[in-house]
């Protein structure tokens, strides 16, 4: 199993997210990778939290950032990759695999498959923002703002079309070892296609060890514990 | 001497070009075959089979490829860059590749994909006299003990006696995850992705 970090990024600088909606600065995105890197994390994935106002001025600007990054970690992006033109801006970037939330949601597969043209169906990555309240999984649509229940969603399709699924446990976010599990069981996914985050702690890491999950992504933190990558992986 | 990195629209390109220079060494990216002048090129590889094999073509990179390694000049191949340095990929229904290697690339069995990190351990000794020539003398580290990353749903079967052939691992021993045919390296993990084991392997390589 991968152990790896998120890292949130708007507007070229990086945040430490709370629950998907305090954000508290971290500073320069060279810096935040230089360090995970140090710690010989496993992979990256940075993660704009962009909501139905987002814009071209600002995908851009983040896109200008990420285009000087030097380092030598798997990378992933995602986060307003919601048109051909988005994707374009994309080739020379140096990252390895692309994040989709809103079209796989909405069942935009003309979107993916061009992705999938360009860099690879190894590189095409599904993010699921969900919270369980009252035992009801609920996704989270970017583009409109909303919550809407799983059940509206074309699980089948996104498991054919994405080579992985980041489960992103957006109420938990930040806190420690409350990562909600219930969801791993919930879906019919392959284990191994999974890859969780939010709310990340060694608790969680022991148990889905036994499931077999792909990857799980640590929230990045301004206390820095989570750079103790080496910690996680022996947990 | 510089190393020249083709570039026909697909990802990564600058990632390649971050890792070369790490150890000092200049890039070029190259977008037009009159361009190709290094003595040591990179096929970079992220992207899917069939379109960029048909960008490969549309360029002529094909032929200035088989080119440039029949004038005795090295090509380091990346992922699917590696791949496509073979007869021939079942990926997108079906694509012809270049050929300087002979092998076949099929969809991994028993699993949808292999994205991870695994164990690479190299002897320089190994290698003979092959394309691991070190002309630039960058390091004297003869052994490599570290760790390589992959992500790759297709996989290279090789069908001829090479200088070199390291498979991946015992779960998937039936691929290639290092080629050296003479002049020819092809690697299926991303080096350039690989941390210190990725600039230990350039520094060996250049």
């Amino acid at each position: 199993m991968r152990v790896g970090s998120t890292i949130v990024l708007l507007d070229g600088y990086c945040y430490q997210s709370y629950q998907w909606k305090m954000m508290r600065p971290l500073g320069k995105l060279q810096r935040v990778i230089d360090s995970l890197e140090a710690y010989h994390c496993d992979e990256i994935s940075i993660i704009r939290p962009i909501r139905i106002n987002d814009s071209e001025e600002s995908f851009k600007k983040d896109i200008e950032k990420i285009k000087k990054i030097n380092c030598m970690t798997p990378l992933s992006f995602g986060g307003g990759l919601r048109d051909f033109k988005n994707i374009d801006l994309l080739h020379d970037l140096p990252i390895e695999r692309l994040i989709f939330s809103s079209a796989f949601i909405n069942k935009d597969f003309k979107l993916t498959e061009y992705a999938r043209n360009l860099f690879g169906q190894q590189a095409i990555q599904c993010l699921l923002p969900f919270t369980i309240e009252d035992n009801l999984i609920k996704i989270f649509l970017s583009n409109e703002d909303k919550f809407i229940p799983i059940e509206d969603m074309d699980l089948a399709a996104i498991n054919e079309n994405a080579n992985e699924i980041i489960l992103y446990d957006t109420k938990n976010e930040s806190a420690s070892n409350q990562f909600d599990e219930q969801i791993i069981n919930k879906l019919n996914i392959d284990n191994e296609k999974l890859i969780i985050s939010g709310g990340i702690g060694h608790l969680n890491i022991k148990k889905v060890k036994r499931k077999n999950i792909a990857s799980v992504l640590i929230d990045n933190k301004v206390l820095h514990k989570e750079y103790s990558i080496k910690g996680y992986k022996n947990g | 001497m510089f190393v020249d990195i083709v570039d026909i629209g697909s990802g990564n390109i600058k990632s390649i070009q971050n890792w070369i220079e790490r150890v000092n060494i200049p890039t070029r990216i190259v977008t037009n075959v009159k361009d190709i002048k290094s003595k040591f090129m990179v096929l970079p590889g992220v992207g899917s089979a069939g379109p960029y094999m048909k960008r490969l073509k549309k360029g002529d990179f094909d032929k200035a490829i088989l080119e440039h390694v029949n004038d005795g000049n090295r090509i380091l191949g990346i992922c699917l860059g590696f791949q496509l340095m073979g007869e021939f990929s079942k990926e997108d229904g079906g694509v012809e590749g270049i050929g300087l290697i002979k092998g076949s690339v099929e969809k991994l069995k028993n699993t949808h994909t292999h994205n991870g990190w695994e164990k690479f351990h190299l002897m320089k000794e190994d290698l003979g006299e092959s394309s691991f020539s070190s002309e630039l003398k960058l390091t004297r580290k003869r052994i490599i003990n570290g760790r390589v990353f992959y992500n790759h749903e297709y996989g290279f079967v090789l069908d001829e006696e090479c200088t070199y052939n390291k498979i991946i691992s015992d779960k998937y021993s039936d691929y290639s995850s290092l080629i050296v045919k003479n002049n020819v390296i092809g690697m299926q993990f991303h080096p350039e992705k690989s941390q210190e084991t990725g600039i230990d392997l350039i520094s060996m390589i250049l």
